[in-house]
């Protein structure tokens, strides 16, 4: 067991990190209350996130590991090449929305308000919202044609919306004029400076009865201990250099595969992490600028060393993430961005198959690799027009000691899927087919989760379908002698006809009647297949996993 | 009535079976324990009711109603000691029961968790047939298919069959047709259908519900079936009901049909209760907090009832039923004090369970637990405790708390011991403040209710922490779900989902809906043989913004429902939307989703007992209690001697038979006219 030299109370320590969380989850009830957008309030797209008085995270909502993982760069950006502390003032507001210091795509605005007690800056709170709407050459702020991010909506550098507790009105009217959603954005907008203010109350509250100085010394604390853990689990771990490669297919405009390339380098308790070998940033908007990529390497190494410590900004302190500039994975201005999730899914299977390679007993195969993020305009034979947003799964890769699960979320993303009926309530489409892809699980001794089916039928007078996937050509890998998952698919089926569509797919018109059929990608296998269980085997063959004849 | 004046009321938990009875003719309540027999429960119900009998001069034929409260659906599903079931669903959607809703729980873990699917996919059977989201038929049912897949339900060995078809909710036609040729072939079948079960919108939850209902069918009506012959066998009479998750009881019959509403029967109990001395005692607003061994379950009663929602989980499985609101976290008596691989403190979610159960039983508990440290702070006293069945070992207890938290944290054992209650206390006042907080409300308006075995240890202080200043501890906690029971009067929940915008012209449409509803819910109640003046009908109907995902249920309670009637509806909407979420849009159209109604039968609840009055209180001794810091020499006082109007003043310990009030200094406690404690905070801090 490890002992710190540290002198806070061990329990006043437990209590208020207690405190801190509980700060950080009722921002985010806040949120949930107050905010306007099925984005926030379905899809649950928010995290908050309670900093120290120097901009370190020391609690958070348990939400998106995506979005948890990175606040703590944006602002550290914020303060060291745009606003430094000595400049926020008590009843600011800073905000920002610009993957170029320290966000990820433009739809995700990052709000901090400095808390002050007696003069003394004791905390900062954070509140991420992705917002409906951002302007730019398509509606949610996706658009697949961008080559450059001026194409993708309104970039905001940090700015004060709120200062010493006056509005910036001026400023908030000329963001609100240029979304497509104005009173959704305004909503979310001011829920999130609600919930900003709920944050700093907590934290006053906290200061008033245990001490600023305690205060200070338990942030401390907490960053240490999470890093104390974080280091005794990198102790544990062999030391060596390890590299692995995955691939995206492609930005949609250029044709070949894009390459991920990542070197780990395990040495006592520290880690680096690099991607030299990478390819080139895309011209398309499939690129990860730095933000991203921290972000998908913490939620793989926080993953793959298993520790049980409290996340925060403590376990990143062993670990160097680095790029040469300009790759897909660090994208430079004025790159487009919007499809960053795309390559951050395969930034985060890249570095958890070069774990494999230190620690074969604990990492899986690959998942599905991409979520598939798909959309609808829908204009009905009356003229009234509907947008129908969707976002589908895949299997897990098999795991040394056991079979993938099939369609469940993985990855640093963690979505529901909507309801059937529920859309069929409300959308001109009806569900045709929706379940397991057999034989999609990579075969191996410990067999890949299934991917799924998910098919439609158009019945309204006229759609445009947009599809934002990936992982057709660039199949989720399998381990230690097993096979990859299947890749995916989508197609068009019109009178009969299939055609099939690619994985970008932009504007294709869809006719009443067209059926719309989506396959997802299943995990990869793990271990040799030849070893599999014939018990299994034969239960796969009961369930109907695999096709009968297939390779098993 | 002279001769059936007799009412009893059985919660069976895992060691006692708890027995609660007023006798009518004088309003009098009395409390009854009993060791449960897991083998067959219905033997310790009997057992119970023969003692409490015998102890309180009472015939069984005097019995004029038996209510019952169990967890046998529970403990069926928790331990997967469930029947093979098969499913049949609409062609190309019988996987809907696997996938689920995509979420995980644990984001960073990489293992996967053991797969939770009820009936695999080797008996999931589709038939060819499509009903839509009007319930328009847009395929019909394919007869040939039908038959197919009754074959293979019969091949496939299942004893049950779960009947789901997508927007089955919407028209039940083919759901109906399909059983009929089901139970016409495989009579001896149990069948469950999803548009009976749980008629709602969300094809996951419902056919996951649907099939939980189906596999829980002969586990319950095996219960239900021996219960009834032992009752008969020992010349009992009385009619028995059973307490739902919802707080409402139903008949056998009922429960036989759809025990899957059965689930959450047992916490149930002690929120009715709660709401009951709530409402005698004259606090609107209470929270109630029952603290076990293992978690501790939290229950927001507000403007004098008790909060139901549409759906809860059991073991990860969602069960779209009504039932009463429960925010519940790991922390108990048996919650394990540790050190995690930073050295950090950790106080639960882990727990000793029953087995091996706190080290100072003496049962191979190694680890330290919350009671450990109660008993080495002087809270629990080792010879009194749970009765004084067994000696503690207080020895044990230090030696563990010594070994693996005060030496490697470098404190002495009372600072150690009183950090790890510290710990818990945050903990506990975290919950009931998040439980709250979410629905806008303010712990300064509430008082704190308690019970359960742990909780009378440690509510004072959670009360202090969130600035709350009462606390309500029931006068028989131990038994305190039995009393909810005898409180619980019959409800039948009824819903039809139908996805309707309330627009001027949706009256005639809403009001047809309301209509069958209603007529369902009177046939009911008569079938139950209430008379009309003992029947209440409830109708709420789930609202929500053209386009959102979820609901707020809003009451309805006026007739006749034409377009005025609605618009009225939506204004309360409106304003119950502002409440919950801080705005409102009333240019928007509101949504009906689903239109629910709560077939009330009133059984009549109990009259507040009296206790009996008595002079100052004696304390029967002292005991050195390390209370706010250190040690102090506290007053010992047993519940049965403190009677109404007694007070006593902080600090000083309380003992009832099975559990332990701790009261600090600076709050007073006294004994209301019902016997009941109330501890208010005499000075403010």
């Amino acid at each position: 067991m490890s002992q710190l030299g540290s002198k806070v109370d061990p329990v006043l320590l437990e209590i208020v990190s207690h405190a801190l969380v509980s700060a950080a989850e009722e921002m985010s009830i806040t949120v949930w209350r107050t905010s306007r957008s099925t984005t926030v309030r379905e899809l649950l797209d928010y995290s908050t996130a309670v900093f120290d008085g120097e901009g370190r995270n020391i609690a958070q909502a348990a939400r998106m590991p995506v979005h948890l993982n990175s606040m703590e760069l944006c602002l550290q950006e914020i303060i060291a090449n745009h606003l430094p502390l000595e400049r926020w003032r008590e009843g600011d507001v800073v905000v920002t929305n610009d993957p170029y210091c320290g966000g990820q795509h433009l739809p995700d605005f990052l709000a901090f308000k400095p808390v002050f007690v007696e003069g003394r800056r004791i905390a900062i709170t954070c509140v991420l919202i992705h917002h409906v709407d951002v302007g730019g050459g398509a509606a949610g702020g996706y658009n697949a044609h961008a080559v450059e991010i001026f194409q993708e909506g309104l970039r905001l550098p940090p700015v004060k919306i709120v200062r010493e507790g006056e509005m910036q009105d001026d400023l908030f009217a000329t963001i609100l004029q240029n979304v497509r959603e104005p009173e959704t954005f305004r909503g979310d907008f001011l829920s999130q400076i609600a919930a900003l203010e709920v944050g700093a109350r907590a934290m006053r509250q906290l200061a008033a009865r245990y001490g600023v100085e305690t205060l200070r010394e338990v942030g401390q604390a907490l960053l240490d201990h999470s890093e104390t853990a974080m280091r005794a689990a990198l102790n544990a771990l062999p030391d060596g250099v390890y590299q692995a490669e995955d691939f995206v297919d492609g930005d949609g405009m250029d044709a070949g595969q894009k390459r991920i390339a990542v070197t780990l380098t395990i040495a006592g308790d520290s880690l680096t992490v690099d991607f030299k070998g990478s390819s080139p940033q895309a011209r398309g908007p499939i690129n990860a600028t730095m933000a991203t990529t921290r972000s998908a390497v913490y939620y793989a190494v926080i993953a793959a060393s298993g520790i049980e410590a409290t996340a925060n900004s403590g376990c990143y302190r062993p670990i160097t993430v680095s790029a040469p500039d300009g790759l897909l994975v660090s994208a430079q201005f004025p790159a487009p961005v919007s499809m960053r999730m795309l390559t951050g899914h395969r930034i985060a299977t890249a570095v958890l198959k070069a774990f494999a390679e230190a620690i074969p007993e604990r990492i899986p195969a690959s998942y599905y690799g991409v979520t598939f993020n798909h959309a609808v305009n829908i204009r009905h034979a009356d003229g009234r027009r509907q947008v129908y947003f969707d976002a589908e799964i895949g299997g897990w890769g098999g795991h040394p000691e056991a079979d993938g699960p099939s369609g469940l979320s993985a990855g640093f993303h963690n979505g529901q899927n909507t309801p059937i009926e529920m859309i069929e309530a409300i959308f001109p489409l009806r569900f045709t087919h929706y379940g397991f892809l057999p034989g999609s699980g990579g075969a191996g001794k410990m067999r890949g989760g299934l991917g799924l089916v998910r098919e439609w039928r158009f019945i309204a007078e006229h759609g445009l379908l947009n599809a934002s996937f990936d992982a057709f050509a660039s199949q989720p890998y399998g381990l230690a002698g097993g096979e990859p998952g299947r890749g995916g698919r989508l197609s068009l089926i019109r009178d009969g006809q299939v055609t099939a569509l690619p994985a970008k797919t932009i504007g294709c018109v869809l006719k009443a009647g067209d059926i719309v059929r989506m396959e997802t990608p299943g995990g990869g296998g793990h271990g040799d297949p030849r070893e599999r269980d014939p018990a299994a085997i034969a239960a796969d063959r009961a369930d109907g996993y695999v096709i009968a004849g297939g390779a098993d | 009535m002279q001769a059936k004046r007799i009412r009893i009321a059985v919660d069976i938990g895992g060691t006692f079976t708890d027995l609660e009875c007023v006798d009518e003719a004088d309003g009098t309540t009395q409390s009854f324990k009993s060791p449960t027999t897991p083998d067959d429960p219905s033997l310790g119900l009997m057992n119970a009711i023969k003692g409490a009998a015998a102890r309180f001069g009472f015939a069984l034929s005097d019995v004029g109603l038996l209510m019952h409260g169990t967890t046998i659906a529970t403990n069926a599903v928790l331990t997967r000691n469930l029947p093979e079931g098969a499913l049949i669903t609409t062609a190309g959607f019988e996987d809907v029961l696997e996938i689920g809703r995509h979420a995980r729980k644990e984001i960073y873990r990489l293992k996967p968790e053991p797969p939770a699917v009820l009936v695999p996919r080797r008996r999931r059977f589709g038939v060819v047939e499509r009903i839509g989201p009007v319930g328009e038929v847009l395929t019909a049912l394919d007869a040939a298919s039908v038959e197919a897949a009754i074959d293979r339900v019969a091949a496939s060995g299942a004893s049950v069959c779960a009947i789901a078809l997508l927007n089955g909710f919407t028209n039940p036609a083919h759901e109906i047709a399909i059983r009929d040729r089901l139970l016409a072939r495989l009579p001896d079948l149990a069948v469950s259908c999803s548009h009976e079960v749980s008629p709602e919108i969300r094809e996951f939850e419902r056919t996951s519900t649907t099939v939980l209902n189906a596999l829980l069918i002969p586990v319950v009506r095996r219960y239900i079936d021996a219960l009834l012959a032992r009752i008969a066998a020992e010349g009992l009479t009385a009619p028995l009901y059973l307490v739902q998750s919802n707080g409402g009881a139903t008949t056998p019959r009922a429960a036989g049909e759809a025990p899957v509403k059965l689930l959450l029967s047992g916490p149930s109990g002690g929120v009715l209760a709660a709401e009951g001395v709530a409402r005698q005692l004259g606090f609107p607003n209470v929270v109630g907090v029952d603290m076990g061994g293992t978690s501790y379950d939290v229950a927001v009663i507000r403007e004098g009832r008790r909060a139901v929602v549409a759906q809860g989980d059991i073991d990860g499985l969602p069960v779209r039923v009504p039932m009463v609101d429960m925010r519940t976290i790991g922390a108990g008596g048996g919650s394990i004090a540790s050190l995690d691989a930073s050295g950090r403190l950790q106080v639960g979610p882990r727990s000793a369970g029953a087995r091996p159960g706190p080290v100072c039983y003496g049962r191979g508990g190694t680890e330290p637990t919350v009671t450990d440290v109660n008993l080495i702070l002087g809270r629990l006293d080792p010879v009194t405790f749970l009765g004084g069945e067994f000696a503690l070992d207080l020895d044990g207890a230090r030696a563990a708390l010594d070994t693996r938290i005060a030496g490697p944290l470098g404190l002495d054992r009372d600072r150690a011991a009183a950090g790890i209650l510290a710990v818990v206390v945050a903990k506990l006042a975290g919950a009931i403040k998040l439980s709250l907080f979410e629905r806008g409300l303010d712990p300064r308006d509430f008082a704190l209710m308690s019970f359960g075995g742990a909780g009378g240890l440690h509510a004072v202080e959670v009360a202090e922490e969130l600035g709350m200043t009462t606390v309500i501890f029931p006068k028989d906690p131990s038994t305190f779900s039995a009393h909810g029971i005898l409180q619980s009067d019959i409800v039948h929940d009824l819903a039809r989902t139908r996805v309707l915008p309330l627009k001027a012209g949706a009256a005639p449409a809403f009001a047809a809906l309301a209509g069958e509803l209603l007529a369902e819910g009177e046939a009911l109640l008569a079938a139950d043989g209430l008379p009309t003046e003992q029947r209440r009908l409830e109708l709420a109907a789930d609202l929500r913004y053209r386009g959102q995902a979820f609901e707020l249920l809003v009451p309805l309670d006026e007739v006749p429902l034409d377009d005025a009637a609605l618009a009225r509806l939506c204004e309360r909407f409106h304003a119950a939307h502002r409440q919950r979420f801080s705005f409102d849009d009333p240019d928007e159209t509101v949504e009906l989703v689903t239109l629910r109604l709560a077939a009330v039968g009133l059984l009549g609840g109990t009259a507040s007992a009296q206790a009996p009055a008595a002079g100052a209180p004696a304390a029967r001794r002292e005991r050195a209690v390390h209370l706010g810091g250190g040690w102090t020499s506290a007053p010992v006082y047993e519940q049965a001697g403190l009677g109404a109007g007694a007070s006593v003043e902080g600090p000083a310990i309380v003992e009832q038979a099975y559990t332990t009030l701790i009261i600090p200094a600076g709050w007073r406690l006294a004994v209301r006219p019902s016997g009941d404690l109330v501890a208010t905070r005499e000075t403010l801090p």
